[in-house]
């Protein structure tokens, strides 16, 4: 198994506060890794060092063998991360169709200069990419609507596709299932296998420890910015300083 | 040497000027995080207010003063009223400091200013308007070797009368109270029970009663009152706030007095038309490289 | 009617009007008032165009943008009066120029956000304003520069009224459609990402700084032509011209139309350089009026004309379904807006 993305002593200080200390972990190609922790734990915190949102206090981060921190989010991104966040972030005022085709745009270039005297090549491939993007997550019927209008859940799909339209080799979710009802979850949870089943490597930070633990291969726990466990869930489950971690958390 | 000290004198006033309409935008920003551009057409009001009764009845500086203050303060409301409430649509506080609130009045507020400089200049003529002579505040004063005018000595009085007076209400009275708690904490002052829209109300009638003061100071100063003449103060008022970190209103009260001893000092160098650079130049300076203003205080991504 | 068609009917339309019945109107009436009326509303429509792009699209607020119309209408004028050049190379040499001041504003500029953003152009613009003002050796300063020649092209001379209508109008013209590919295509996409959420159209992988600055420098480009325009066909410059009310008054089309929307720009432009013309006979209120219509579009319709009134929205549907998705499968309604 070759390591995709390899985070080597991430640590991040606010001020006095660790939020991140000393974390180290890999992703192989074609993994499904879940990262979890209570509240505070410094799950986002690690998610933004690695899509270069946060800059490191110290530590390293290798993506296909090369060093990314320190670089800006755009190029980290064009490197084949794509992101969700936490607190869903859609372009309100554009239509689903237009949102996806961002996601898109920024992996194939923008340039003015084409945009107005160029023929249609690039304009064709990134509609293919954003259609493509928007069957995969079964959005296609509502493409015209403005994504303002569109429901909560289908809003979260709208954001996965917006990344998968960037066609990226690592996928990262921030707390997709922030917010959605049991059903939902199961639906997402099921969505994100197939993601995985066709060759995707995602990366899933989570709340919800039953999502992480029924379809990650490997669960990453953060505790108070520190990594206390990484293992398969089976093994994470019975592992003491997680249970200590979560006791009066876990349901 | 004389000279300088001079310039000093006149950079003194100038800046006690922009002090004055400086904390209008302060306590304004603080309360509701948006841009009054409306506020340097109080200057202009306060001006043409004066400039009436003075032409009307001729009365004492201080009654002058005294009236201007009033109509500072109705239509510091008045403007509140057009130009802010009907856009504060909702009562929590994300929605009450967004960016659409803030950009939605500081168009708002322009449409206002807009208006009202049109309106006074279809009343009164865009020329200067005539100040009765024995109005004007330059009667010579020496200092020992330094000659300066009574305008500068009454500014400087009236300026920090005020600012004294200000500081007493902020921080003695219920309205004060009421204001700083609205300007750190809405909801929590809300939930307290404190009236937000009355405050908010109290807040543009004190900035604007200063802000008027300045007006008919500065006009009988210079014998210039038109009706665009709010447009430069406000301007320079704007960038002591930003230089002064926003919200603080000593660091808006140095920083206008930084601000007008640097154009005086300026003026000495090169071609008095050339003053208002200063201020710009301050102003993008400050944006780019000390966005939390010259003293560093609290701000998110600016 | 196909989806295909209406598009182009509506340019059609438009191409007649510009092209054909005002000038036809303009010839029969013959006065030269009224064409000055009609180049202004041309130059008008195209500053609202350009700043439609960088605070409509690209969701930037600027308050400096008369700064950059200034710019291009002293390139022009004193490379007309001074060099001698004409107008082949002043209309290019000045949307060049303003284009470059453009840069040089956004790149320090660039990561302010919101009010500050605006702030700070104002305070550009300001300064800008002042050099015009006060420069008096090479701008002559307030008393304002004669252009009495330069209007001519291939060795033709345009000066008259009716030919420099016809530049004004294919400029203009040639300007929005570029204008409009910019905006409604992947391009006006990305930027209007940058509108909604800066951050995240970063973590999408759009290099945000480089298009923000992009997008500043057309708008400027744009600004200098209509400038270029302006002073070429105006015959007279002064910094009056080029002051903060005149970025409030384009500033005021672009939101009284509709923020985001190109034919919205054009419309606010054409009503609030008309409206005071047509309302000229009962005084000179066009400021208060400006003011007055500012305020009750951001009061009443925070999203302009566009967008509200139905007979528009029809307008806005037609002109944006531009673009929509070509090389795949017939999608629902969907397109670039």
């Amino acid at each position: 198994m070759t390591a995709l993305l390899t985070i080597d002593g991430a640590t991040r200080r606010f001020g006095g506060l660790t939020a991140v200390d000393n974390v180290s972990t890999t992703v192989a190609k074609g993994e499904l890794v879940g990262v979890i922790g209570p509240n505070g734990a410094g799950k986002t915190t690690l998610f933004n060092l690695i899509s270069g949102f946060t800059p490191l206090s110290s530590g390293a981060v290798h993506f296909k063998g090369r060093r990314i921190d320190g670089l800006k989010p755009f190029r980290i991104a064009r490197l084949g991360i794509a992101r969700t966040f936490q607190n869903l972030r859609i372009f309100p005022n554009m239509s689903v169709f237009d949102n996806v085709s961002v996601g898109a745009a920024g992996m194939l270039g923008v340039s003015a200069a084409e945009a107005v005297f160029g023929g249609r090549a690039r304009s064709e491939a990134i509609s293919r990419r954003a259609w493509a993007a928007l069957e995969q997550v079964g959005l296609q019927d509502l493409a015209g609507e403005l994504a303002a209008n569109i429901s909560y859940g289908r809003r979260k799909y709208l954001e996965i596709a917006r990344a998968l339209a960037m066609e990226p080799e690592l996928i990262i979710l921030d707390e997709p299932a922030a917010g959605l009802n049991d059903t939902e979850t199961r639906e997402l949870a099921a969505f994100i296998q197939r993601l995985h089943g066709a060759g995707m490597t995602v990366l899933l930070v989570e709340h919800d420890m039953g999502l992480v633990m029924g379809i990650c291969q490997r669960v990453v726990v953060l505790a108070s910015g520190r990594k206390i466990a990484d293992a398969p869930p089976e093994v994470v489950r019975k592992d003491p300083a997680v249970l200590e971690a979560y006791l009066g958390v876990e349901e | 040497m004389d000279y300088y000290l001079q310039q000093l004198a006149i950079g003194l006033s100038l800046g006690m000027v922009y002090a004055l309409m400086a904390i209008g935008f302060t306590l304004i920003f603080g309360v509701l995080n948006v841009v009054n551009f409306a506020h340097g057409e109080v200057y202009t009001i306060g001006a043409f207010a004066g400039l009436v009764v003075i032409t009307a009845f001729a009365p004492p500086l201080f009654v002058v003063l005294l009236i201007v203050v009033a109509v500072g303060a109705l239509a510091g409301v008045g403007l509140e009223r057009i130009a802010f409430k009907p856009f504060r649509r909702f009562s929590d506080e994300a929605s009450l400091k967004s960016r659409a609130m803030r950009e939605a009045t500081l168009m708002s507020s322009l449409a206002v200013s807009i208006i009202v400089r049109e309106a006074i200049e279809i009343g009164f003529g865009s020329q200067f308007q005539t100040v009765p002579l024995d109005r004007l505040l330059n009667k010579p004063i020496s200092l020992g070797p330094v000659t300066i005018v009574s305008g500068d000595v009454i500014i400087f009085v009236v300026a920090a009368l005020m600012l004294g007076g200000l500081q007493y209400v902020l921080k003695r009275t219920n309205v004060g109270l009421s204001i700083r708690a609205v300007s750190s904490n809405p909801l929590g002052a809300k939930y307290v029970g404190i009236n937000t829209d009355r405050t908010i109300i109290w807040t543009f009638a004190v900035g604007s009663m200063m802000g008027a003061a300045a007006g008919i100071l500065v006009g009988l100063y210079y014998g210039a009152i038109f009706p665009s003449m709010g447009f430069i103060p406000g301007i320079k008022a704007f960038v002591a706030m930003v230089m002064g970190g926003l919200s603080s209103i000593p660091g808006a009260v140095i920083c206008a007095l930084i601000l007008g001893f640097s154009e005086s000092i300026a003026t000495i160098f090169v071609p008095s038309v050339w003053a208002d650079m200063v201020a710009y130049g301050f102003l993008i300076v400050t944006l780019i490289f000390f966005p939390r203003g010259i003293f560093g205080g609290a701000r998110d991504r600016v | 009617m196909s989806d295909r068609l209406r598009p182009l009917l509506v340019v059609a339309a438009a191409l007649v009007l510009v092209l054909g019945v005002v000038p036809a109107v303009l010839g029969a009436l013959d006065r030269s008032y009224l064409y000055q009326v009609a180049n202004l509303a041309l130059i008008f429509v195209l500053l609202a165009a350009s700043m439609h792009l960088v605070t409509g699209v690209a969701g930037l607020l600027q308050l400096g943008h008369a700064a950059f119309y200034g710019i291009g209408a002293y390139t022009a004028a004193l490379l007309a009066t001074e060099a001698g050049l004409t107008f082949g190379w002043t209309l290019p040499l000045s949307g060049l120029s303003a284009a470059f001041v453009a840069v040089l504003v956004a790149l320090p500029t660039m990561r302010l956000v919101s009010i500050y953003f605006a702030v700070a152009t104002l305070g550009i613009g300001q300064m800008i304003y002042l050099v015009m003002l006060n420069w008096v050796p090479v701008t002559k300063g307030p008393n304002g520069i004669l252009v009495t020649s330069g209007l001519e092209l291939f060795g033709y001379d345009l000066s008259a009224s009716a030919p420099a209508y016809f530049v004004v109008a294919i400029i203009t013209l040639v300007s929005l459609w570029v204008i409009h590919r910019l905006s409604h295509s992947y391009y006006g996409n990305a930027l209007r990402a940058l509108r909604e959420d800066d951050q995240c159209a970063d973590a999408m992988g759009l290099d945000t700084v480089r298009l923000k600055i992009e997008s500043f420098a057309v708008s400027g480009f744009f600004a200098g032509i209509a400038g270029a325009l302006w002073a070429h066909t105006a015959g007279y410059i002064s910094p009056a011209d080029f002051a903060f009310p005149q970025s409030i008054l384009i500033l005021a089309m672009v939101v009284v139309g509709g923020l985001g929307s190109l034919p919205g720009a054009v419309i606010g432009a054409l009503i609030l350089i008309l409206l005071p013309e047509v309302l000229r006979p009962v005084g000179d209120f066009r400021n208060i009026i400006v003011g007055g219509v500012l305020f009750f579009s951001i009061l009443l319709m925070p999203k302009g004309i566009i967008g509200e009134v139905s007979a528009l929205d029809l307008v806005r549907r037609q002109l944006g379904g531009a673009w929509r998705g070509e090389g795949t499968k017939a999608g629902p309604e969907v397109g670039w807006r």
